[in-house]
């Protein structure tokens, strides 16, 4: 008896697509980007790796907009695509900035920026 | 399983296994290529939400123009020295990966017990139901009429972003000198 109402739950959570499988998908997805943020050195990388961290939270917005019945959501996505766009946009040209004098993207030489 | 739940599985599993692939891979250029497979799947799974114009600009904008700035300036490099540019240090790479498997833990805690607070799919709006006219149609009404502060900002904002890139691009190797 307790094993088909376990069944059926298990069931329920796969055949049910609902907001939080949205949510959960979103926060893997962001948690990802922010483990790329830590872990890595190339600063072509990281710039990816907050992309990944921005699309987790248009796909929050997207997933909220559909579930509350408000197209709101949508209007903060274009917004926060725009800004990544001009984000990365500015990132990449400081990256080969970086890259002329050291031959090299590491983050680290980030710290001889000046001015 | 219906077709519904088996797409939305289907692209969390792409997606996934391509943002991972993103971070896990060592050569930039394969990152880049996940980085654009990620995109595709977030793309479709806005198409599974409904939202069609938002899908379209997806692919138009990351997958397209903002991939193609990244592989470019992957080109322009010559990144044979840093292919294996990981965090050194075993105790603070530990350090990052048990912040970053705690910040995932509170989360999913978090979804998973507001899960009864919020309200049940109150409204089926027929704006957001709609088969995709609809909703680009007030999509539109609504950004040039609530939103119309935020978009000409936004505007000049993107003014400012070209002519700052285009003077960072072009100061002569470092910024520190002269």
């Amino acid at each position: 008896m307790r094993a088909v109402k376990v069944e059926h739950m298990n069931n329920d959570i796969i055949n049910n697509i609902g907001l939080n499988h949205y949510l959960i998908l979103a926060a893997l997805l962001f948690v990802t980007g922010m483990a790329g943020v830590l872990l890595r050195r190339n600063i072509i990388v990281l710039l990816m790796s907050i992309e990944l961290m921005l699309n987790s939270v248009n796909l929050t917005f997207v997933a909220f907009s559909k579930y509350l019945g408000i197209l709101d959501g949508h209007i903060m996505v274009f917004f926060v695509m725009t800004i990544a766009a001009a984000e990365a946009a500015v990132g990449l040209a400081l990256a080969v900035s970086i890259f002329k004098r050291f031959n090299e993207v590491n983050i680290r030489f980030f710290e001889h920026l000046k001015g | 399983m219906t077709a519904d739940a088996f797409l939305f599985w289907f692209l969390a599993i792409v997606t996934l296994v391509s943002g991972l692939s993103v971070i896990l891979l060592a050569n930039p250029i394969y990152s880049a290529l996940c980085l654009a497979m990620t995109m595709v799947g977030v793309s479709a799974l806005f198409v599974t939400l409904n939202a069609y114009f938002i899908a379209g600009v997806q692919l138009i904008v990351y997958a397209g123009a903002v991939m193609v700035l990244f592989v470019m300036v992957i080109m322009l490099f010559d990144l044979k020295k840093d292919l294996q540019a990981f965090t050194r240090g075993i105790l603070s790479g530990a350090l990052k990966i048990a912040s970053v498997g705690l910040l995932a833990g509170l989360v999913v805690g978090a979804i998973a017990i507001s899960t009864g607070l919020l309200a049940e799919k109150t409204t089926d709006n027929p704006v957001t139901m709609g088969t995709g006219m609809e909703s680009t149609k007030a999509l539109g009404n609504i950004l040039f009429s609530k939103y119309i502060f935020g978009f000409e900002a936004l505007g000049v904002l993107l003014l400012v972003i070209a002519v700052g890139a285009v003077a960072l691009a072009r100061s002569k190797g470092g910024t520190h000198e002269q």
